[in-house]
């Protein structure tokens, strides 16, 4: 059990999910023969919605998981609380088995480990913010005084002060997805599942509320699954992400790594529209300071512009604007690259 | 294009152009004529006056060659109309003949009244049929001309094989039809004793026995032995047992309806024999309950009960509704009808609550369980297609008469809709939510108490005030079985012919009724 704890908090190996009444047979078949998933459908009218999916997601990680529509992405997180059951494959939360967990056991783990945030919000119509927030307390039979008192702060939290006795029909959209992400966090859950949170809101609220939700999750270190269909968002909110296609996942890995090693052609297509301004850094675009001088001479260091190895693109562009000289990196002191103003339009392309 | 040339009169399809060529393709024969008619459909230049004379003057062969269906039958039906009109004729004034030799003068002139009047219908349905036929005619043939556009394997053009099938349709319907319009039907005492005639082998022509098999009422097909006669009477301790008697000999059979009608008498004679506890269990359950309600509303001095029921209304209804409450309080106790009214309202209370009681939990199940509702949907529609009248004779055979089985036949009357729209709600209640809820431990006495039920409540409530209504409407109804009240009053007006007490207690009730529609209904959308 001990190993498993060190893999990450939340595991999921092979995970497959197959819809449909003949899922079990269709699953053995698809152990036995490996069949495709046009072969399912055509031999035993399932659909494959989660293809042996194995992910691990560390402590107070924010990992995205990225797709489109009908990827099955919503599917695999609702694994994670067994509101989906799998059809085979097992998944892990602290090293417990949720499969193996009976029914009061789990609703336990949900109320108390896991917070979850939908993307239509599904806030309860006829309770006050208050009442929606203390949901998960009021499940556990949790008093009415400790309730509010906890309510209260979480909806300080997400800066909804004052709402807390309007019903959810009186605020806006946004506002609306904050109770819900108050909700979610009113257990004080290691665990959040946030399906596609942001999605249903205009782009600015989309914005702030993106940049409210990485300050919270800095200081309060929830292991967070953020399933969305946008890279853009993907990019900004994962320390990793996963990209999903029909049910498997293409990749994982860093934004930076999906940014400039896509796995394949799907991939490099999704990338190809996201700007690198902020994903690429001087270490990746820079050449030895002796291959630059080959070719165009020596660089009078003293007017140059310098830049540290981990400054992103935004900041090397900023430096090279008016100026003759390429930029400069120094690490401690030491020049360690050169970065011209065609490697700066390359990194832009997205050619590192 | 001049071409008038009339339909069925032939003449080589004019030349077609572009636009007429697939009206010519499916007329077929005078394809000029359609070509021209149908192109002014669509053009909506059509004269409303545009009458098809050729098919008006062919009637439905005309249809029958042309393959439209629905004008083979309308054309068949007013010619068969007014031919059975025709049959009448010569059967009336053979009538009057009759009567003049029997010397009955009362049925000369009623006869021959008949003849006359028959023989105008027969021909004023017969022309104007026709001229509506034709009026229909070419507008009906555009329609199959629609049809077949999209499907060519419908049937298009001119075909004589169709008249074959025309002929045995023909054949087969209209010489019944007339020969049933040529006779008077056998009485059905006449039939059953010559059934029994030809069951002692006597001869009988074949005339009057086609009659009876044929016209009149539908043949008594099968005889039963008749049933023992079945009584329950008390032995020496008290106890009742069951007592059986055989039919007297000689006594003919009996046809199926009686047969069963008694089936069923003795079945309930059983059950209320030996399980009689059963069902004074109920009356006495449901006698306390009424008499709590009744201490209530007709116990108050009506001062009292009119200030708190005037008081209510304003505070779940609002002060517009409330006048009107006033209002008709006001009529109800000028009129005399104070009491009375009270009294229903407590019959209506009574078979309300006991709806809910046992509608709330039935629709939930519904609402969440498939086979509920495969159980309970198909009961709920029978409950709903009954005539509420007969409700009242179970009632009344399993608990006499009065006001507890008055309460029971509303109860089943009023019941289905508070099942129907509790399920509903539950139904309708946002899967999203549900998940939510479920995501965050709800068990599943949590999911029904906090997320589903509070969102089902609008419809709940909607189903609450539907249930008062049937049940104040059923109530009425079941003054005919003793449960007295304002619908007491007007069954009595009803027997005695007393119009004016009647219309009174009518509008009483309507009164009544719309009070308690306004104010919960008022109720319900100020709290949404």
């Amino acid at each position: 059990m001990n190993d498993n704890r060190e893999e990450g908090v939340v595991v999921t190996r092979n995970v497959w999910k197959i819809f449909g009444s003949r899922a079990d047979e269709a699953m053995e078949a698809v152990r036995r023969d490996n069949l495709s998933k046009a072969e399912v459908l055509e031999q035993f009218g399932a659909v494959v919605g989660v293809k042996d999916v194995s992910i691990s997601v560390g402590e107070g990680e924010i990992f995205c998981i990225m797709g489109l529509s009908g990827s099955g992405k919503s599917t695999l997180v609702r694994h994670i609380n067994r509101l989906i059951e799998p059809t085979g494959g097992d998944i892990l939360i602290n090293g417990a088995n949720v499969g193996q967990l009976n029914a009061e056991e789990l609703r336990a783990m949900r109320a108390d480990k896991i917070g979850m945030v939908f993307q239509n919000m599904a806030l309860l119509p006829h309770r006050t913010v208050r009442d929606n927030v203390a949901l998960s307390l009021e499940l556990r039979n949790v008093d009415a005084y400790t309730r509010a008192q906890v309510a209260d702060r979480v909806i300080e939290l997400v800066s909804l002060q004052g709402y807390g006795d309007r019903l959810p029909s009186e605020l806006s959209g946004g506002m609306q997805q904050r109770v819900g992400l108050a909700r979610a966090m009113a257990a004080d859950p290691d665990i959040l599942l946030m399906d596609e949170p942001f999605s249903a809101l205009d782009p600015l609220i989309r914005r702030v509320l993106q940049d409210e939700f990485l300050d919270l999750s800095k200081s309060m270190n929830k292991t967070t699954l953020f399933i969305t269909h946008d890279l853009d968002e993907a990019i900004r909110m994962g320390n990793r992400i996963a990209i999903m296609k029909d049910g498997e996942i293409v990749q994982v890995g860093t934004p930076e790594d999906i940014v400039t090693k896509p796995a394949d052609d799907y991939v490099a297509d999704f990338v190809a529209g996201i700007s690198k301004l902020k994903l690429l850094y001087a270490h990746t675009v820079m050449e030895p300071l002796e291959a630059y001088e080959q070719r165009k001479g020596p660089i009078p260091q003293a007017e140059a512009p310098v830049a540290e190895p981990d400054d992103d693109l935004d900041k090397l562009i900023a430096l090279s604007v008016n100026q003759d000289h390429p930029v400069l990196i120094k690490s401690d002191g030491n020049v360690v690259g050169v970065v011209s103003k065609d490697a700066i339009l390359h990194g832009v392309q997205g050619e590192a | 294009m001049t071409d008038t040339t009339p339909d069925q009169m032939g003449g080589a399809p004019a030349a077609a152009t572009d636009e007429t060529k697939p009206f010519v393709e499916f007329a077929d024969k005078s394809g000029g004529y359609f070509a021209e008619t149908f192109l002014s459909i669509q053009k909506a230049k059509l004269p409303a006056t545009h009458v098809n004379w050729m098919a008006a003057i062919a009637g439905f062969p005309w249809a029958a060659l042309r393959a439209n269906k629905m004008l083979f039958w309308i054309g068949f039906l007013i010619d068969l109309v007014a031919a059975v009109y025709l049959m009448q004729v010569w059967k009336f004034s053979r009538a009057a003949e009759q009567a003049v030799i029997d010397n009955k003068d009362f049925l000369v002139e009623r006869f021959e009244n008949w003849t006359t009047s028959s023989l105008w219908a027969a021909v004023i349905i017969f022309i104007l049929g026709r001229v509506i036929f034709g009026w229909l005619a070419d507008r009906l043939y555009f329609r199959q001309y629609n049809t077949w556009r999209v499907d060519h394997s419908k049937p298009s053009g001119w075909d004589m094989k169709r008249l074959v099938w025309a002929t045995l349709i023909v054949a087969m319907i209209a010489p019944l039809m007339l020969y049933r319009a040529s006779q008077f039907p056998p009485e059905e005492r006449t039939c059953i004793k010559q059934a029994r005639s030809i069951a002692a082998g006597e001869e009988v022509a074949f005339k009057d026995q086609f009659d009876c098999m044929i016209i009149g009422e539908f043949p008594t097909i099968v005889w039963l032995e008749r049933r023992d006669t079945v009584t329950y009477p008390r032995d020496d301790n008290g106890d009742r047992f069951v007592r059986r008697e055989a039919p007297r000999e000689g006594l003919p059979p009996v046809n199926l309806n009686s047969y069963t009608a008694q089936l069923i008498d003795d079945g309930i004679g059983y059950l209320t024999a030996f399980y009689g506890f059963f069902f004074d269990g109920i009356t006495t359950f449901l006698r306390s309950m009424l008499s709590a309600i009744t201490a209530v509303f007709v116990g108050t001095p009506w001062i009292i009960a009119m200030g708190a029921i005037m008081a209510i209304s304003y505070t779940m209804a609002g002060a517009r509704i409330t006048i009107f409450v006033a209002a008709s309080l006001c009529y109800l106790a000028l009129f005399g009808f104070w009491q009375t009214a009270m009294d229903t309202m407590s019959l209506v209370v009574a078979a309300s609550i006991i709806c809910i009681v046992f509608g709330l939990p039935l629709g939930i199940w519904v609402g969440k369980s498939k086979r509920g509702q495969a159980i309970i949907t198909p009961i709920l529609d029978i409950m709903q297609t009954i005539p509420s009248f007969v409700y009242l004779l179970p009632a009344v055979a399993f608990f006499s008469i009065g006001k507890p089985p008055g309460i029971l036949a509303t109860v089943i009357f009023a019941m289905p809709p508070m099942v129907r729209l509790t399920a509903l709600g539950i139904r309708h209640v946002p899967e999203n939510t549900k998940e939510a809820a479920l995501a965050f431990g709800a068990n599943p006495r949590q999911l029904l108490m906090k997320v589903e039920l509070p969102q089902a409540l609008p419809s709940i409530m909607a189903g609450v005030n539907q249930v008062v209504m049937m049940a104040l409407s059923m109530v009425v109804v079941a003054a005919l079985i003793g449960a007295g009240g304002m619908g007491f009053i007007v069954t009595e007006a009803l027997a005695n012919t007393r119009t004016g007490a009647g219309i009174l207690a009518g509008i009483g009730i309507a009164l009544l009724a719309m009070m308690i529609d306004r104010v919960v209904q008022k109720a319900n959308t100020v709290k949404h």
